[in-house]
């Protein structure tokens, strides 16, 4: 081992990382599950789901573990009675704005994401009734992409990987809080957009609001 | 033979013109505002091309700030205030009085000493409840009715302190000659330590070890950013400022600069001060001509930029990682953090961000000595704090008090209490983000952030509304939820979605039975405030949490008796 290896408390146990490392990545490596919405392996972390958030010791509220670099000597949980409540909690917010929480799986590899994390949470449907958020823009006629956004809950993979993968920038985000709405130019259909219909954005989606059309139809 | 210039081109030489100085994006985007009367989308068109940023981006950028409009004529429409200080004041009123006209509201727009503030293209107008319109200045602060010494304030009231030869004479830049002429940056720095002033804009980050991180760190250029955002409703003492004491602010930026080794320095303003924009253009250009900013200032090899530029509307935009995003022509989200702006700030350079009146606080300070501020303060407490004080009370307006004054003093001593046959009922504590206090403790808080995070609230910017017994605390409850409903930028889970279901909670919606509701409200505060990524969200339960605490029976009644 090299003297100067950085270590770190994980659940209590000392891991080596490398500088940079964030407590996600180190997590992963050492198979300690964290829960997560808004990441995608190949994106840079983002931060805005907030159920990766972690306990660290002498930082008084949780931070989220994608986007924290581990330091020497930190002592990290990621598991504790309040976090997990305050995941479950999160679990019900987030199925409580959308039309429905089951999808087929052929509507993307990522679409069963959420659902998969409630079932494990016991989050319970049907709490913390109100508006749902997002308008599905069915209205748009191109023959690949299902843009049924009352799925949608504005985790902005799609709009990242376009950018960050793809380079097209052909989506965005509009409006503010409640009302933020996944977006092209000038709110106008794909076609008339930047899009280039390569279906990245489909297969990041941890809801099923975007789906492939294609593979759809032979569902 | 004849030369037509197509749209195109004149639209690209107008962004040619702009492009050059740092943060072009919110000064372009101000200029088609103003010159066609709404942001189209050809200029969108034309600022995408020649800036090279995506179109989409672009869009769903300028659709984030509340006042840039995309309507045809939306500039010049009225915009009416509709905060919480302004809806006991006639401001729906006023509103509808407008509604003709195409008039529509606005959050907290900073004068709630004297609603209703209305927005006019950049006019600055108020209305009252029949919808007429007067021009007035903004209040003068009221002079100390406590006697007390005053910092911010000490010479804000002496005539002529807005102009440079008025500032001159009253003691303005003495602070700034004293430091560039016999002190060392570092001696700045550790002058700033010791009178222990520490940030106004709501954290209250010591200020010398702030700008001593900048100085440290690696990168240039370095920039010092003044947060003139003053977004959270019932705040207004940063627009005082401005507007009667300009180059305080100034002297402040360019001392910091001095310190940190900061060669340019950002005004980030709110939109709903257009005149203010206009008076610090002005002082800015005097100071430039009399040597007091730009090359070798006061004869020395110091040399400091200073530029203004306009936010679009959006409460946010005065978090500094969204302040700095947004001054960046990036969309306005909040940063993750660490890193933090002394180290990564504008353009991901080392940057100091303070707010208005921890630089003119730091222009005095430099005139003195540094226990001369410290010792301004009560019972232990270091220095001053303006507060801005508005509602239910007989003589509103920005007082400057000395840390740990009792917080009854400045209610009924200094303000004149209740208004007649009234009592106090409640009174918030920083703005609408530290929720209110109410009963025994409105008795015993003093004016400093330990007293007032001992009763569960925090001070921050020091906006205190009060209000009497009149006021219907579910309405004033649900009138603030709604504003932070309004101003959450959607990025992180826990405040999108918290904001907007507690504000549905508490408008009538939501489960019948007061245990499931409050099970429900409480499961969401605790969430919101240890998972939220940035002050908005972590905020925003505690005025939802006081009422709970401070009015459980009117909650039952509300929820019960629907
Ligand atoms: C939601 C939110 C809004 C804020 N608005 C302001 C503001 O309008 N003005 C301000 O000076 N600071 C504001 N702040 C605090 C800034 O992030 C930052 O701490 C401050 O500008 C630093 O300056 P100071 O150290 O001089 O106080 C806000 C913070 C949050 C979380
Ligand atoms: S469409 Fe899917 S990937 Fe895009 S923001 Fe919504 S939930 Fe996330
Ligand atoms: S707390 Fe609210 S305002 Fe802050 S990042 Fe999250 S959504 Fe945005
Ligand atoms: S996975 Fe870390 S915040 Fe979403
Ligand atoms: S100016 Fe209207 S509430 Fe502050």
């Amino acid at each position: 081992m090299a003297d100067n290896e950085l270590t770190m408390k994980l659940d209590g146990k000392d891991v080596p990382f490398t500088q940079g490392e964030t407590i996600f990545d180190i997590a992963q490596r050492n198979d300690v599950f964290i829960p997560t919405l808004c990441f995608d392996p190949r994106l840079k972390p983002f931060g805005s789901c907030r159920m990766c958030a972690v306990e660290v010791k002498g930082i008084k509220n949780p931070v989220a573990s994608c986007t924290t670099a581990a330091t020497a000597g930190m002592e990290v949980n990621t598991v504790t009675e309040v976090l997990e409540k305050h995941r479950k909690t999160l679990l019900e917010m987030v199925v409580s704005e959308n039309r429905e929480l089951e999808v087929s799986p052929l509507r993307g590899v990522a679409s069963q994401e959420l659902s998969i994390l409630v079932e494990k949470y016991g989050a319970k449907t049907g709490r913390f009734k109100g508006a749902q958020s997002g308008h599905s823009r069915l209205d748009d006629k191109n023959p690949f992409i299902l843009r049924d956004y009352d799925l949608c809950i504005s985790c902005y993979r799609c709009v990242r990987v376009c950018a960050e993968q793809e380079g097209d920038y052909a989506i965005s985000v509009m409006n503010r809080g409640f009302h933020t709405q996944i977006t092209t130019e000038f709110n106008l259909e794909l076609r008339s957009s930047a899009c280039t219909f390569c279906g990245q954005c489909v297969q990041t989606c941890p809801t099923g609001a975007l789906a492939d059309k294609k593979a759809l139809r032979h569902a | 033979m004849e030369q037509v210039i197509d749209q195109e081109t004149i639209d690209l030489l107008l962004i040619e013109q702009l492009q050059d100085s740092p943060a072009p994006l919110l000064k372009i985007l101000h200029a088609f505002h103003e010159r066609d009367g709404y942001i189209s989308e050809t200029a969108l068109r034309a600022v995408s091309k020649s800036m090279g940023v995506p179109l989409a981006d672009l869009f769903g950028t300028v659709t984030f700030y509340h006042h840039f409009s995309q309507q045809e004529n939306g500039f010049n429409k009225p915009r009416v205030c509709t905060g919480p200080v302004c809806r006991l004041n006639g401001g729906q009123e006023c509103l509808s009085a407008l509604a003709e006209q195409g008039a529509t509201s606005m959050p907290c727009a900073g004068r709630c000493d004297e609603p209703v503030p209305v927005l006019i293209g950049n006019e600055q107008w108020v209305g009252d409840a029949q919808g007429k319109l007067t021009r007035k200045s903004t209040p003068l602060p009221p002079v100390n009715p406590g006697k007390i010494e005053e910092c911010v304030f000490a010479q804000i009231r002496e005539p002529e302190r807005g102009t440079l030869p008025g500032y001159r004479r009253t003691g303005g830049y003495e602070g700034l000659t004293r430091a560039v002429k016999e002190m060392t940056p570092k001696d700045v720095i550790e002058h700033i330590k010791a009178s222990k002033l520490a940030g106004r804009g709501g954290a209250a980050f010591p200020t010398g070890v702030k700008w001593q991180a900048v100085a440290d760190a690696p990168g240039e250029p370095k920039s010092i950013v003044c947060n003139a955002d003053e977004g959270e409703p019932g705040c207004f003492k940063d627009r005082a400022i401005m507007d009667y004491d300009p180059f305080a602010v100034i002297e402040g930026m360019t001392l910091a600069g001095y310190a940190t080794g900061a060669a340019r320095g950002i005004i980030y303003l709110r939109y709903e001060y257009p005149e203010t924009n206009l008076l610090l253009e002005k002082a800015i250009a005097d100071a430039y001509a009399a040597n007091l900013l730009g090359k070798n200032i006061l004869g020395s090899n110091f040399n400091f930029e200073l530029y203004v530029r306009r936010g679009g509307g959006a409460y946010i935009c005065g978090e500094e990682g969204s302040l700095l995003n947004s001054l960046e022509g990036k969309h306005p989200f909040p940063r993750n953090r660490p890193p933090f702006p002394v180290t990564h700030g504008f353009e991901n350079l080392p940057t100091a961000v303070n707010n208005v009146e921890t630089l003119a606080a730091a222009a005095q300070i430099m005139r003195h000595e540094p226990e001369w501020y410290t010792k301004l303060g009560l019972n232990g407490h270091a220095g001053t704090k303006v507060v801005s004080l508005s509602g239910d009370v007989q003589r509103p307006g920005n007082y400057e008090v000395p840390f740990g004054l009792p917080l009854k003093t400045l209610l009924y001593d200094w303000a004149g209490g209740p208004k007649p046959g009234r009592t106090f009922q409640a009174v918030t504590m920083a703005g609408l983000s530290g929720g209110f206090l109410a009963g025994e403790d409105l008795e015993t808080a003093t004016i400093d952030e330990p007293s007032i995070r001992s009763k569960g609230s925090m001070l921050g910017a020091a906006g205190m509304i009060v209000l009497d017994d009149s006021r219907d605390m579910i309405a004033v409850t649900h009138n603030a939820m709604e504003f932070f409903a309004h101003e959450s930028c959607g990025k992180c889970f826990p405040c999108r979605l918290g904001t907007q279901r507690l504000t549905e909670r508490l408008s009538g919606e939501g489960p019948m039975q007061l245990q499931v509701w409050l099970e429900e409200v409480n499961d969401m505060n605790a969430a919101m405030k240890s998972f939220s990524a940035c002050g908005l969200g972590m905020a925003a339960p505690l005025v939802i949490e006081s009422l709970i605490k401070q009015f459980p029976a009117r909650v039952q009644e509300f929820v019960e008796k629907r």
